[in-house]
């Protein structure tokens, strides 16, 4: 739907254009918005794929969990490809040479990305080859690499799997005059090949195969004793490749795989429809134009340049030395038999405030609850969702959805709670990327439930993470709030680290009201108590918020700043943080991405760090603080420092005003600016380094909690236990 | 459960706005939402005079989803109104059919007056705030789509108000229809404005110094309040801080305004011409203080239900100011205010003692004393024929607080207190009155006519009156030593109405007191 509200144009505050115009310093006049001191953001990003990859690469994690993240950089580097890279060539294609934050023109960003990504692509396999391949086959697990190892035993076996398994569901396309070159759709596997005609002198002809993702990529092979051993799919296709094309000799054949732009172009504002609009698309999505080949290292030269001809490609081609595709790694994950490899897997633990089988509402009017989700169970949302539903004082549901998990309670909740009579408003963002469809397909279901479905809002992505019930009381309307960093997936929920709020403060009920109302198209309230929102306003508080330090710091009282984000990137947002350390306020920044602010530079930022935490929980919560002159302010929120969330989303900042909550929270920032094992600390030249801990106990943040959580849920475990064991006697009078 | 839910519902000349209110023992009146939607069902109707069907589409459609957020809330009751933009509209009739048909919500339209006193109530409705404020010299200047309306107080009372069409969206329908430039837009809001708050100034204001002026409006005063903190009470701007805003808007484009005062852009040209005008009056007056407590008529509405279930109850008393603006008229029209007095106090004995027979209320009675009030306004015109030029003036006259019906009301009792009563079945008579409207103005009027024959001589002799109702007769008891042959003459011709109406005899009984048979003696 249109939202005129939100739409609006982002207008930039006084305080920005004074910061765009520079500051006079000690250091004489500063323009904090000179590119000079930004660094870009694609290769940013690649710097976090390199953090990611040294944890795959780290011999003191364990083996399986190494393959983990070697696995997640390579889903991080197509999804890198099909939006950011597809995006820059697109820049490049309609002549866009405006400079980005840090001064490169699209152009130049390209070119930067290629040397980049190679070096990192490089590094992937030579981890792979090198290091991982040895150690897993030293534990137990051989990968035949070439079809061509197969022993003779094997050959047959596969030999027999491929004609019982694979040979069904394969569709060998040749290419001649008659038949044009097929699509290749966007990130499968494929199997090139040169063939020729029997026993004639014909030219050769090129012909393809798609590796069938119905079928698991990785084959077991038998094998006796505890070893196991594997061999990919392709390797299999590759070997009877002769058995597709029968009146054919195969030349060669090797496999490729193409990533193509996946950036979706809504046309929002003409778009009778969003749903059909996102709907159609899609089908686009597979049509995108080819960004990224990555083939077999040692393809035959004439097979690669029919390709190369054919996808249009001269940039971006990737000689693989190794398996393609190397997110099949999370499959290998999964093999049975392997445990002692992997970090023991850890459970959520109850949240103290909430016992089982509790009256979440009564709870929630004891005072605010905070959630530190993976630690802390996922559950209590679930179940405040599916309470809402079946509690016949509940009248409305309303919440914004923008991933979801596969089989979401979540939504099984809310189209209860419309089936039982509530009115149930839900946003389901359509644009959420890489999840519209998914998104398609729970909007309707809660449409046909008798959910009231709002499709996003045009222009605008709806990221908040927010709930209102509201419940007719004695005293009467109680409204209750979920607000969180995190979306209302059950099943990230369990590996992503996020902060939520369970309130029913009227002053956080009022505004989540107004936003509710203003997402589906009414005006915005006249004043909002606790909540800010993007696009609107957020921007402006953070600025608020930071300058208000560096005015503290200016006339000499206590001031600082510590904030946790997924990424900072915003140029307004990184000159005020300038700004502020120039005045003298001490920042601690805890960015897990994408960072384009550069630590350490005299006069500017040599009072901010930089840190980033990778582990096995993905650092997802956003928490800022704020010391104001020792009476401290802390906020959490769904949005990063980024121009996309602060400028073109829907996000929400809420401040936590427990004093406990306040404490637990800093603690958190607090432990992750301790952590010494997976930090690692943004260095002047731009390089992240690991922290040294030479002479320094290792303290690890997320274990840490982990351990707290464990601890505080037996506590509570225990004091109930005690609780219910304690014998009344009976007194008669 | 001791709660109950209501919703407002107001569709006005730029939106249409819903809240939802909870009455209850503890919180007594609170609002639980607030949803609006931008529609400019004015532009219309006042550059073309009626509502396009793409408008009524969106109403329709708004209303709606105002139904189901009402279902949701399971608010016991609603009121809708629509303002000027509907009240003006051609197709006013056709148009509130329509949503009905639609929607299932019906659409009353609020007078000028009744909107009016409605705002009035939303601003009571802050309590302590208003109390306080209009202790002092005070004017309540409300300003609309169509019309702004300028009520003067003095100690607690209501002293005069008056309806002025320079409202916002008027204002602005001439500014682009004469492609006014935005830096001359200032000047022209001016000079429209400035040649009938002369007028105004010279018939009501005179050397009256009014202290504060509190706004009521849909732009200015909302973005006082969230300036301000968001405490209504404490929306107080002094002149300094209210032209340092005026300026803001006068210097900074729309979208720096928006975003600076956080508010809607399409309102701000709105805010403009509202702050202009806002500006121009307090220098008129000479206030130093504005309170703009950011309340809007969904406020009033609420405050009046309350009231009417009982949930609520205010502590300022409309009723006084309703009979204080009839008193002013009454005055302006050089009305006797002694006679109006005991006429009030005959009419009003009278109507208390024959309430088992008439079985008509307070609001009826109210009638009564607004009509004895002004029973005399036609003199100023014409000796001979009060009768229609009472009616011509009573209805020419708002009197905050009626409707149109209502006043029509009065108009005809003053009417036939004069002249012969005409009845329903003779030419001109009901005048479109519904029957029990009709019963009402002849009862009313038969107090009226009895009372006024009572006081023929306009010498007050008839002020210790007492009236007892015994079987069929009521028995006048006035304690007076005067001479009262003319009074009594006058009642015996005017009793025969009475009888008609009620079916009851009226007898005057007159007692002498012992001091003033000592006076005669």
């Amino acid at each position: 739907m249109k939202n005129k509200f939100f739409t609006r144009k982002f207008v930039p505050a006084a305080q920005i254009r004074r910061l765009r115009k520079g500051m006079v310093t000690d250091m004489g006049e500063i323009d904090f918005c000179n590119p000079k001191y930004y660094t870009n953001r694609e290769l940013s990003w690649i710097l976090f794929d390199h953090r990611v990859l040294n944890e795959a690469r780290d011999k003191n994690i364990p083996l399986f969990e190494r393959l983990k993240f070697l696995s997640i950089t390579a889903s991080n580097l197509d999804e890198f490809f099909m939006i950011r890279v597809a995006s820059l060539k697109d820049m490049v294609n309609a002549r866009y040479e405006k400079r980005d934050i840090a001064g490169m023109t699209p152009k130049e960003q390209l070119n930067a990305l290629d040397v980049a990504i190679h070096n990192l692509v490089d590094l992937q396999y030579s981890t792979w080859n090198r290091s991982l391949v040895p150690q897993l086959e030293k534990n137990g697990l051989q990968i035949i690499s070439r079809h061509e190892d197969l022993s003779k035993e094997e050959a047959v076996f596969i030999d027999q799997y491929f004609e019982e398994n694979v040979y069904p569901v394969l569709t060998p396309m040749a290419v001649d005059s008659s038949r044009p070159f097929p699509l290749v759709r966007n990130k499968t596997l494929n199997i090139a090949a040169l063939v020729h005609k029997k026993n004639s002198k014909d030219e050769m002809e090129f012909a393809t195969v798609q590796v069938p993702s119905v079928l698991d990529r990785i084959v077991q092979l038998p094998a006796a004793g505890r070893a196991k051993k594997i061999i990919l799919l392709e390797e299999i296709i590759e070997r009877n490749m002769h058995k597709l094309f029968l009146n054919y000799d195969i030349v060669c054949a090797h496999p490729f795989r193409i990533m193509r732009n996946a950036d979706l172009t809504i046309e929002e504002d003409e778009a009778a429809d969003l749903l059909k609009e996102i709907q159609k698309q899609l089908k686009k999505r597979q049509w995108g134009e080819a960004i990224r080949l990555e083939v077999e290292d040692g393809m035959d030269k004439r097979l690669l340049k029919i390709l190369k001809s054919e996808l249009h490609m001269e940039q971006n081609i990737y000689k693989i030395a190794g398996p393609l595709d190397l997110t099949v790694l999370m499959k290998l994950y999964g093999l049975e038999g392997f445990e002692h490899l992997k970090t023991p897997k850890y459970t959520p633990q109850p949240v103290p405030e909430l016992p089982m089988g509790c009256d979440i509402f009564e709870e929630i009017r004891k005072g605010d609850i905070l959630l530190h989700h993976p630690y802390q169970t996922f559950e209590p949302v679930v179940n405040f969702i599916r309470q809402a539903a079946k509690d016949p004082e509940v009248l409305a549901i309303k919440q914004t959805l923008y991933r979801v998990s596969g089989n979401s309670p979540i939504i099984a909740a809310l189209a209860q709670a419309a089936e039982n009579g509530k009115q149930v408003s839900v946003l389901v963002e359509l644009k959420a990327r890489f999840d519209e469809e998914n998104n398609i397909v729970w909007a309707k279901m809660l449409e046909k439930a008798g959910c009231h479905v709002i499709y996003g809002l045009v222009g605008l992505k709806t990221h908040s993470k927010i709930t209102l019930v509201v419940r007719r009381e004695d005293d009467g309307i109680r409204r209750y709030v979920h607000l969180g960093t995190g979306n209302y997936n059950d099943a990230t929920a369990k590996l992503y680290t996020d902060i939520g709020l369970l309130t029913c403060a009227e002053s956080v009920g009022e505004d989540a009201t107004a936003v509710f109302n203003m997402l589906s198209g009414y005006s915005e309230p006249l004043v909002w108590n606790k909540l800010s929102l993007a696009p609107l306003w957020l921007k402006d508080k953070f600025l608020y918020l930071i300058e208000r330090e560096k005015n503290h710091a200016l006339e000499g009282r206590p001031a600082g700043i510590i904030a946790k984000m997924n990424s900072l990137c915003d140029r307004d947002i990184i000159a005020a943080l300038y700004a502020a350390s120039a005045a003298g306020v001490r920042i601690d920044l805890i960015v897990r991405g994408i960072c384009c602010l550069k630590a350490g530079i005299p006069g500017v930022s040599e009072n901010i760090t930089v840190r980033s935490i990778v582990g096995n929980f993905l650092e997802h919560s956003r928490i800022f603080y704020f010391e104001n002159d020792e009476n401290y302010e802390i906020y959490c929120g769904s949005a990063d420092w980024m121009p996309r969330n602060l400028e073109r989303r829907v996000e929400i900042l809420f401040p936590i005003d427990r004093p406990e909550l306040k404490a637990e929270l800093l603690h958190i920032l607090q432990s992750h600016l301790k952590d010494n094992v997976k930090a690692s600390v943004l260095q002047e030249d731009g390089t992240y380094e690991k922290v040294d801990k030479r002479g320094k106990s290792r303290f690890q943040s997320q274990e840490a909690f982990c351990q707290e959580a464990v601890r505080k849920a037996s506590a509570a475990a225990e004091e109930e236990a005690l609780v219910t064991r304690t014998f009344i006697p009976e007194v008669h009078q | 459960m001791s709660t109950r839910t209501f919703a407002a519902i107001v569709v006005g000349s730029f939106e249409l706005t819903m809240k939802i209110f909870e009455f209850s023992g503890k919180n007594s009146m609170r609002e639980i939402d607030c949803v609006s939607r931008r529609l400019a069902l004015g532009s219309d109707t006042y550059a073309h005079g009626r509502i396009c069907n793409e408008k009524l589409d969106e109403i329709c459609r708004t209303l709606k989803e105002f139904g189901g957020i009402m279902k949701a809330y399971k608010a016991e009751a609603y009121r809708a109104y629509g303002t000027s933009a509907i009240r003006e509209a051609e197709n006013s009739i056709i148009v509130q059919d329509q949503i009905a048909q639609r929607t299932g919500i019906r659409i009353e339209i609020l007078s000028n007056s009744e909107q009016r006193f409605l705002d009035y109530k939303s601003v009571a409705s802050r309590g302590e705030s208003f109390r306080r404020i209009i202790e002092e010299k005070t004017a309540i200047l409300d300003i609309g789509g169509g019309s702004i309306q300028i009520s003067l107080f003095d100690n607690d009372t209501l002293v005069s108000t008056q309806n002025l069409r320079l409202g916002v969206l008027r204002i602005q329908e001439y500014l682009v229809r004469f492609d006014v430039k935005k830096s001359r837009m200032e000047y022209f809001i001016d000079e429209m404005a400035m040649a009938q708050l002369a007028n105004y100034k010279k018939l009501y204001l005179k050397d009256r110094e009014i202290r504060n002026l509190i706004v009521i409006d849909g732009y200015i005063s909302p973005l006082a309040v969230k300036l301000t903190g968001g405490n209504s009470g404490k929306a107080v701007l002094d002149r300094e801080a209210f032209e340092g805003f005026v300026n803001q808007l006068r210097t900074e484009n729309p979208e720096q305004v928006a975003k600076s005062l956080g508010m809607p852009e399409e309102k701000v040209p709105l805010a403009f011409i509202s702050a202009v005008l806002a500006g121009r009056i307090a220098d008129l007056m000479g206030a130093g203080q504005i309170w703009a407590p950011g309340v809007t008529l969904c406020d009033g509405i609420a405050y009046e239900y309350a009231e009417k279930i009982k949930m609520f109850r205010g502590e300022h008393d409309f009723e006084k100011d309703i009979v204080a603006c009839a008193v002013n008229i009454s005055k302006r029209y050089m009305g006797s205010k002694k006679r109006a007095e005991t006429l009030e106090n005959i009419t009003t004995t009278i109507f208390e003692s024959m309430k088992k027979v008439h079985g008509l209320g307070k609001r009826e009675l109210l009638y009564l004393r607004l009509a004895a009030i002004l029973h005399d306004c036609g003199k100023y015109i014409s000796m001979v024929n009060i009768g229609e030029t009472s009616y011509d003036i009573i209805m020419a006259t708002e009197i905050i607080g009626l409707s149109h019906a209502e006043r029509e009301m009065v108009a005809n009792i003053v009417r036939f207190n004069h002249g012969r009563f005409i009845y329903d079945g003779q030419q001109g008579g009901a005048r479109g009155m519904d029957k029990e409207t009709y019963l009402k103005v002849a009862k009313l009027t038969a107090i009226l006519r009895l009372s006024n024959g009572l006081d023929r001589s306009h010498k007050q002799k008839m002020k210790g009156i007492k009236a007892v109702l015994r079987e069929n007769q009521l028995l006048l008891t006035i304690d007076t030593a005067e001479d009262i042959t003319l009074e009594k003459g006058f009642f015996r011709e005017r009793t025969e109405f009475f009888r008609e109406v009620f079916s009851v005899e009226p007898v005057l009984k007159q007692k002498k007191t012992l001091q003033t048979q000592t006076m005669q003696k």
